[in-house]
């Protein structure tokens, strides 16, 4: 059992679950690490959605108001992150569609061109290596755009936990590699520039 | 070849790690949002009254020696409650800070830093003293002597 619970403990769930249960024992400063924690993956999820900078901290803001007003009532604390990644994720899905755009929001899924995101400043894009990944991503659909980020801040045995509380069908990665990933692997593998 | 059905390898993790190094350099989390959500839930936890930032003077005593000393004044006010702060060096990375607050009688101090909290209780007169504090963003949180009758008062962000 020792190495089950090592496991836990290595994954950022199981990190994220601990300090949770932490935190609902009493011990409130241990919230300013779980923020630290978690900041990145919730930044990304909430950016996936392509908010602009500011309606994305308000977004997160929100989210963590909301986990420690519900704290007590979270049934399962163990699964404290995909709680957190669905109520970030339903939380920026309000506010895009409170910001009314005259673009048309909605996608199949299975679409071969989608919307570009936000093009990353001068200095990102004259890295090479990041400017091939950052193309090959942007020609992903969509969803898998947005799995493929935030799937990329969690740790493996987390990754289907998370493909769910995205709102991704079961099996979009984890066990097996989904769809998404499998398409990215294959744009690279086509790549004669890239190799990792 | 890496199938949609195959199982997650070793190189899938490894492009994902390049996803993750990619999105962090073109995307960055924003400087001290980590910062600022703590704050959120800090003031949300203790239902406290927000303190404005009301001025910031830089003296700087003896600015034509070569030993010039930085002094800073910073009032905050809250509708209860007036704070002011001097900020005065102490060492390369430590500063005294000299507090008065009104009404301020017995009330509970405690200087948030990055570190930790130090706590104090100021005089009769409302005077307060924090002989050596590390510089950095620091904040104050402010509790009548009288315990709940009143919220707390929580200041902004100042870097000592």
């Amino acid at each position: 059992m020792i190495g089950a619970d090592e496991a836990a403990e290595t994954t950022l769930s199981g990190r994220a679950a601990r300090l949770f249960e932490q935190y609902r024992s009493g011990d409130e400063y241990v919230m300013g690490e779980l923020i630290e924690l978690l900041t990145p993956i919730l930044w990304h999820t909430v950016r996936a959605q392509r908010l602009d900078a500011q309606a994305a901290e308000d977004v997160l803001q929100t989210t963590w108001l909301s986990l420690v007003r519900s704290a007590n009532s979270i049934a399962d604390p163990r699964a404290v992150l995909q709680w957190l990644v669905v109520t970030a994720r339903r939380e920026a899905w309000r506010v895009v569609r409170k910001q009314d755009r005259v673009e048309p929001r909605e996608f199949d899924g299975h679409e071969t061109t989608a919307p570009s995101d936000e093009v990353p400043d001068a200095v990102v894009l004259r890295r090479a290596e990041y400017r091939a990944l950052w193309q090959h991503v942007q020609r992903l659909p969509e969803k898998c755009r947005q799995l493929i980020r935030v799937i990329a801040f969690a740790d493996r045995p987390d990754y289907a936990a998370i493909a769910e509380a995205l709102g991704m069908p079961v099996g979009s990665i984890g066990p097996t590699r989904g769809r998404c990933l499998a398409k990215l692997r294959a744009q690279l593998a086509s790549d004669p520039g890239w190799q990792a | 070849m890496s199938a949609a059905s195959g199982p997650l390898d070793e190189q899938d993790v490894s492009v994902l790690g390049h996803v993750a190094a990619m999105y962090d350099a073109a995307d960055p989390v924003p400087g001290g949002l980590v910062d600022r959500l703590r704050f959120a839930i800090t003031l949300d936890a203790l239902q406290a009254e927000i303190a404005q930032l009301e001025r910031m003077d830089l003296a700087l005593a003896g600015a034509r020696s070569a030993d010039a000393t930085e002094v800073r004044t910073i009032t905050f006010t809250s509708a209860s409650l007036t704070t002011m702060v001097t900020i005065g060096q102490a060492g390369a990375d430590h500063v005294r800070v000299d507090g008065w607050a009104a009404p301020g009688a017995g009330l509970s101090v405690e200087l948030r830093t990055t570190d930790g909290v130090l706590r104090t209780v100021a005089d009769e007169s409302g005077r307060f003293v924090f002989d050596s504090v590390a510089r950095g963003l620091v904040r104050f949180v402010l509790r009548a002597a009288d315990g709940d009758a009143h919220p707390p008062v929580i200041t902004p962000s100042v870097e000592l």
